[in-house]
């Protein structure tokens, strides 16, 4: 019994710990932990960005450095224009995110004064990117709002086949069959008359239920993360705990079935830099979701859970 | 660093990420970058991704225009083509391909290359293409 009290309150006290970090160090953390995690760059950058980062985490004194984050400014900014048009929108949010860290490091007076401008960049910054996701959603694709970019997707990109058997109801051979229709080389039209297979109604409104989620949720994201300071909303206390509300519902259910972990373990390490010092709860779920990214990642959940 | 300075430092990183942004969606429209590339967070909204692209590739000799096979240590340089397909880097892809073997005789007059975007049905899914750029180097002349 008395062990077990013992054993309860370590536990709880170390989850304490871990949510009295300074949000800004802990952000700092996460986004070295990110580019362990999710190696990015060819073997001509890779290394020095992984030394760095290994530096940064084995001697923490040293996180608040500079020169640290404007190296790492530098060598994911250079990956950037070495693979340019190729590399991921997360690579360059990567490189805003380590420029924001040494602009905030550089040109701040103490270090109160650099987590309140970090806070306001990490605002910024995820505001931002879900605002242009949403704008490419809502206005510029031609083929996402009627559910068809999920639809095929769903089909073809592998990381969305268990989603579309578990969730979509497609059976193995129904799903075989409509992804080598879907997948056919095609330059033009295509000729003659094929039967072209029928997916199930519950796959197609899977495909529209997450097109509609996906788009809400990253709407939202970018309104409250861009809701300024001591307007309408800011009035109410709550504004701020919404904000981490929605992108830990964010990631924990779009990253479920779209695997990019590093995308999202780089959002969620900006996430607690904006997140108040006093809500360690808060900054535990953060610490949760960015390790419930890591289960998605390694563990094949739809695979194992299909019959 | 005086303050103006400063402040105006701590904007920096959002004023490049809406830079490039804008200029991605201005590439996406009038040089048919595929909008998943080029910072513009375009990710995850279209099925016109520069891996779902493809390109034809012929070779021109007398008398004879013959499907060029692309080889696997060319994919990433393809791949770059495919998601922007601008002249320049169309006309440095066909100067690659006509370095490539084919069984014909005879000089190579020119490299022609195509690129193909897909489309599907909203209703059947139904797949089809079509032509986004097509070019025709021409060797002889140079």
């Amino acid at each position: 019994m008395g062990s077990t009290e013992t054993k309860s309150w370590s536990i709880r006290s170390v989850l304490r710990q871990a949510g009295e970090l300074n949000g800004v160090d802990l952000a700092l953390r996460l986004t070295l932990l990110e580019l362990l995690l999710r190696p990015i760059g060819d073997w001509t950058i890779r290394p020095f960005i992984l030394s760095l980062a290994v530096l940064g985490l084995l001697f923490p004194r040293n996180i608040r450095q500079p020169v640290l984050w404007l190296a790492l400014a530098g060598l994911t900014g250079l990956r950037v224009v070495l693979d340019w048009p190729l590399p991921d929108n997360h690579a360059y949010l990567l490189c805003y995110w380590c420029l924001a860290v040494f602009v905030c490091l550089v040109s701040q007076d103490g270090d109160q004064d650099t987590d309140k401008s970090l806070a306001l960049n990490a605002r910024l910054l995820i505001g931002l990117a879900f605002a242009f996701a949403t704008l490419w959603k809502m206005v510029l694709s031609p083929d996402y709002l009627d559910g068809r970019f999920l639809r095929v997707s769903m089909l073809t990109d592998p990381r969305f086949e268990g989603f579309a058997q578990l969730v979509g109801g497609l059976s193995a051979e129904t799903f075989s069959e409509l992804r080598t229709y879907v997948s056919q080389h095609v330059d033009g039209q295509l000729f003659g008359t094929f039967a072209n297979p029928q997916p199930p109604p519950r796959f197609i409104w899977t495909a529209h239920v997450a097109t509609w989620w996906t788009v809400a949720m990253e709407g939202a994201v970018a309104l409250t993360f861009l809701w300024p300071a001591g307007q309408g909303l800011s009035h109410l206390s709550r504004l701020s705990q919404l904000r981490n509300i929605l992108l830990l519902l964010f990631c924990a259910t779009v990253y479920a079935v779209a695997t990019v972990a590093g995308f999202a373990w780089l959002l969620l390490a900006m996430g607690v830099a904006q997140c108040e010092s006093e809500r360690w709860k808060t900054k535990l779920a953060y610490l949760f979701v960015f390790a419930l990214i890591l289960f998605y990642r390694a563990v094949p959940w739809t695979a194992l859970l299909l019959p | 660093m005086t303050k103006p300075t400063i402040d105006w430092l701590r904007y920096l990183p959002s004023v490049l990420l809406i830079a490039v942004s804008c200029s991605q969606i201005w590439l996406a429209y009038s040089a048919d970058l595929s909008p998943w590339s080029g910072g513009g967070f375009g990710m995850f909204s279209t099925l016109d991704a520069g891996g779902k692209r493809h390109l034809h590739a012929f070779a021109m000799r007398p008398g004879i225009r013959r499907e060029l096979q692309i080889p696997r240590d060319m994919k990433e340089q393809v791949l770059r083509t495919l998601t922007l397909p601008t002249e320049t880097a169309l006309v440095n892809l066909a100067s690659e391909f006509a370095n490539l073997p084919t069984p014909d005789e005879g000089p190579l007059e020119a490299i022609q290359i195509q690129v193909w975007t897909a489309h599907f049905d909203p209703d059947t899914l139904e797949p089809s293409s079509s032509l986004l750029h097509s070019i025709e180097v021409r060797f002889g002349e140079y």
